[in-house]
Parts: structure tokens; C-alpha cells; sequence
């Protein structure tokens, strides 16, 4: 078992390193991606450590840590990058690999993931009300949102029913071959 | 990537706009908690003349969890979109929702036969074509697809803008003397423009305005007569959809983007995106209840502010439907 763990964590980041960010070797850990994260003070590891935690093939710590897994995407740190590292792109890569072997150290965030793409494969579209009950049914937070939820109400800004595309069966096979 | 270079282009007016028809892809934000971003969109397109379509049957496009588990899933939902867009004969698109935004371009770019792709890229473009195919699309046609966000597509028309100000003015110079909730909102206000943090970085995308300062969404209401103040928060970000999962994450930085609007001395905010918009209105009331502050300040979406400058009513681009209202809508 251990065995196979260090496996995929070894194929994780030869990928990481040849394919999906090379220049990872280039950072000379200037600190300005952490600096303008807006995550920084939440994060276990900061966005250069784990630059460098990479290259010093420590992949495990990473995954066991909540930065991947919060990290908003925002892309900051890696507009502002001297080096050209994609830093955001790093983050994104290894929480699609931590979901695809099962690893997602998040469980409400994973909970939120998977949900929504459920309502999108049988809908076609998002449906927000079916999302947040289901949310904090599994995440037994049950009034959660509640004082929004009733002044979304009041301005008539959600949809009660959900909407059906025609061809949701479609929209089905690409989030079931994919997820 | 590109770096740090102002590549502001020139504008669009020179098209004629008469021939000229975009498809529409609202997104899942703007058909329900956004629908004032919506309807304010379409009203203020109908002001200026410009011609749009909504794309039949389109599909969510993802967004977060879609991109965060797969990378090719994100694409071949947004795909899909691009694909029936065409079926319609278009392949100009205008995407408000800024993520849906990030989506469809990115997708447009694996998509488009002209781009330049590297060897996963081709792989992965083949493999999503092979997934379409077997649905009955059409994928040997040249592809040369173009996705606008809204700031970008009003940037370009700043000059139609302008004119289309010019000429409501003129119209309705005879009653100009008589307030109305339309011109109290205007002529109180006194924004600072939030582009949010994706807009203007989104990988591989044409940027069309400095990703650290821009200046577009000012230059956009100066046109109309508004003046923006300078804000240092301009490209932060407000936490996106952390908020499911992680609220304080979200109303901490929300937070900080109201205090920054304050010290800029403004009274209101502009913005362009549904998330940031729904962080900083929706959420301003929970905001206020966890740091016991008494935060007032009405987040228009740009849409909405224009749609008022061409003389729409605010019914009309919805602002009774914000959650901080202006003081100048009854209740
Ligand atoms: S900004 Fe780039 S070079 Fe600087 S620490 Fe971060 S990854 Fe390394
Ligand atoms: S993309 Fe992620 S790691 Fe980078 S600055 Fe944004 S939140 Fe931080």
C-alpha cells in the first residue's frame, strides 16, 4: 500500500516538473507570489513553499496541507511571477490529481464539488437551491446562509424550479467522462 | 504569458455595427441570483444597438468544480457552448459572467485553428473533438471564435457610448430640471471601479488593460460624465466562491475591499462580475453582523450605472433588486 502511494505521488510529480510546469526550477524564492496571495494568512504552506517543496520532492506534505485545496484560482501570483513560474496553474494540477486518486483533504470543498457537477449533469445548468440544501445537509451546518437565503427570497432572484436543456443527456456524457 | 504591457487596442466603431450580431452566454449566475446583471446587460445592448442572440439550449459551464477536478472538463462544457454558437452562424461571443468568461476563452483558444498549440494541447483538442463528433457535431470546419467580456466589448465601444450619451441628453434636454430617482443615483455618485482579480488575467486571453492598474471600466463611465475615484483595491480578490465552504475567508476579504472603497472616498462601487458583486451586496449584511461595522455602500454592476446614463429607468436595469439600495429608491 505504501508502496502504491509513493507511486502515484512519484507520477504526479514527474508530471508536474516535465509537462506541466518546467519552469519550477527557475524560482528563486523572491516571496512575491505569497505576498499578493489573498489566501496567505489561511495557508499552511505559502505559495513559494510550496514552489520549493516541489522541487525538493515533497509532494506528500503539499497534498496533506489546505493550501491546493483553497486556493481561489485568482491567478495573482502568477501574473506577478519574475520567473514565469504558473504558480496557479501548480495549485490547479495537484488538486485535479488529489481528486482523481481520491486524496481531497478538503471535505467541504470536495462536498461542493461534487455536487454541483451531479446537479449539472442532470440539469444541464446549475440549480442553486437543490446545491445549498444538499450542502449543508452533508456538511450538517443546516442553517448555514440562512438570514441570505430568505433575502434572496424576498428579491425574487433565485428560481424555484430548476431548468432542464433539451440536450442535458449531453452535457451528462462530458461530466461523466471527465469526472 | 504576457506580462505587465499596456495593449490597449483601438475601438470597435468603426464596424458597422448594423451587420454585426454576437451570441449571448448568460451563464447559470445571471439567469437567477444575477439576473439584475442580466436584464441590465440586454437593456443597455438594446440602448446602444447592439445585436445579440442568446445561445439556444447553452449548457453551466463548470466554473469552479468543473476546472478543479479535470482539465478537460471545463473545456468540453465550454465547448459545447462554442459549438452551437456556430450552429447559429456566430462565433463572436459576449460573456458577462466573468468565470464563464475565463472558460469559454480558454476553450475558444484550444478550439480556434489559427492558435498556436503545443503537443498536449493538440492531443486534448483531438480528444474532445472526437467526443463532439460522436454527438453529431460538425468539427472539420474552420473554427475562429472571439469571447468579449463585458468591460472589454463596452471598452471598445466607448465611442458609440459616448454618442448614444450625447444624443439622450439632447432628447431629453426639456426636462432635465426635474429630479428623478435616475439622475439622484447619477448625479450622487462617486464609485470606485472593482474589476475583481481573474478579469484582466485569465491565461493566454488577448488582455485588452493593464492587469495591476487598469483603467478601462474609468474610462468606460467617464465617457458618460462620471468620475471614478482612484482605488488601490481595484484587481484584489473578494474570496469568489470560497464563500460555500469558507465564509469568514470570503466576508474578511470583502470586507477590506469595502474599507479601501471608503478610504477612496467613494460612496459606491462599480463592478463587473456576478461573484464579487454577490460578496460585496449580498453579503455586505453578514459582513456588517460579524465585524459589527455599519457598511451602507450600493454595488452597481456597470451594466446598470450605463443603462441609467442612456436614460433607462432603474426598473428598467433593475437596481431595486441590489440588496444595499440607494437611499434614493423608496420602500
Ligand atoms: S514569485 Fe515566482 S520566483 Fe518568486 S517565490 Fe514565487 S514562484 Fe518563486
Ligand atoms: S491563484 Fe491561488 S495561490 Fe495564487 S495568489 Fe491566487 S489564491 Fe493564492
Amino acid at each position: 500500500m505504501i508502496d502504491q502511494d509513493k507511486k502515484y505521488l512519484n507520477t504526479i510529480r514527474h508530471e508536474l516538473v516535465t509537462i506541466v510546469e518546467p519552469n519550477i526550477y527557475y524560482c528563486y524564492q523572491c516571496g512575491k507570489c505569497t505576498a499578493g496571495c489573498p489566501l496567505s494568512d489561511v495557508y499552511e504552506y505559502q505559495p513559494n513553499e510550496v514552489i520549493r517543496l516541489i522541487q525538493l520532492d515533497k509532494i506528500a506534505s503539499i497534498l496533506n496541507a489546505n493550501s491546493v485545496y483553497l486556493c481561489a484560482s485568482c491567478e495573482i501570483c502568477s501574473s506577478r511571477c519574475p520567473q514565469e513560474v504558473d504558480i496557479a496553474a501548480v495549485m490547479n494540477y495537484l488538486r485535479i490529481k488529489s481528486w482523481h486518486y481520491k486524496q481531497f483533504k478538503l471535505s467541504s470543498i470536495a462536498n461542493f464539488y461534487g455536487i454541483f457537477l451531479r446537479i449539472v449533469k442532470i440539469f444541464g445548468r446549475s440549480f442553486e437551491p437543490l446545491l445549498i440544501l444538499s450542502l449543508n445537509l452533508l456538511n450538517k451546518n443546516f442553517f448555514n446562509d440562512f438570514d441570505i437565503a430568505v433575502k434572496i427570497l424576498k428579491k425574487r432572484k433565485i428560481r424555484l424550479m430548476p431548468e432542464f436543456i433539451k440536450k442535458r443527456n449531453e452535457v451528462s456524457k462530458i461530466v461523466k467522462k471527465y469526472l | 504569458m504576457e506580462k505587465l504591457v499596456n495593449t490597449k487596442q483601438k475601438d470597435d466603431s468603426t464596424i458597422d455595427q448594423d451587420k454585426r450580431k454576437f451570441a449571448y452566454y448568460p451563464g447559470c449566475s445571471l439567469n437567477s441570483t444575477a439576473i439584475d446583471f442580466n436584464i441590465s446587460v440586454k437593456n443597455l445592448f438594446k440602448a446602444l444597438n447592439i445585436h445579440f442572440e442568446e445561445i439556444r439550449d447553452w449548457n453551466c459551464c463548470g466554473t469552479t468544480p468543473a476546472h478543479n477536478v479535470s482539465k478537460e472538463m471545463p473545456i468540453a462544457l465550454s465547448a459545447r457552448n462554442l459549438f452551437l454558437a456556430k450552429n447559429m452562424g456566430l462565433e463572436e461571443i459576449i460573456c458577462p459572467c466573468v468565470s464563464c468568461y475565463c472558460k469559454l476563452s480558454k476553450a475558444s483558444i484550444l478550439i480556434n485553428n489559427k492558435e498556436i498549440k503545443s503537443e498536449s494541447e493538440i492531443k486534448t483538442r483531438k480528444e474532445i473533438f472526437e467526443v463532439f463528433q460522436n454527438m453529431g457535431y460538425k468539427t472539420e470546419e474552420e473554427f475562429n471564435f472571439k469571447v468579449y467580456s463585458l468591460v472589454e466589448l463596452l471598452y471598445k465601444n466607448k465611442e458609440l457610448i459616448r454618442q448614444k450619451f450625447i444624443e439622450n441628453k439632447n432628447k431629453n434636454s426639456i426636462n432635465s430640471e426635474t429630479s428623478t430617482i435616475e439622475s439622484e443615483i447619477l448625479k450622487d455618485l462617486k464609485p470606485v471601479c472593482y474589476y475583481g482579480c481573474v478579469l484582466l488575467r485569465t491565461e493566454g486571453v488577448t488582455k485588452f488593460d493593464n492587469m495591476e492598474n487598469p483603467t478601462s471600466m474609468e474610462e468606460i463611465l467617464d465617457t458618460v460624465g462620471i468620475k471614478s475615484k482612484h482605488f488601490r483595491f481595484k484587481t484584489e480578490c473578494c474570496g469568489a466562491i470560497l464563500s460555500l465552504t469558507h465564509k469568514n475567508i470570503v466576508l474578511k476579504l470583502s470586507k477590506e475591499i469595502l474599507d479601501a472603497a471608503l478610504e477612496a472616498g467613494a460612496n459606491s462601487i462599480v463592478v463587473c462580475c456576478p461573484l464579487c458583486q454577490q460578496n460585496l451586496d449580498l453579503r455586505q449584511s453578514q459582513i456588517n453582523k460579524h465585524f459589527k461595522s455599519k457598511y451602507n455602500i450600493p454595488v452597481y454592476y456597470i451594466s446598470q450605472i450605463l443603462g441609467l446614463a442612456m436614460g433607462l429607468s432603474y426598473k428598467d436595469v433593475m437596481i431595486d433588486r441590489l440588496f444595499v439600495e440607494p437611499k434614493f429608491i423608496k420602500k
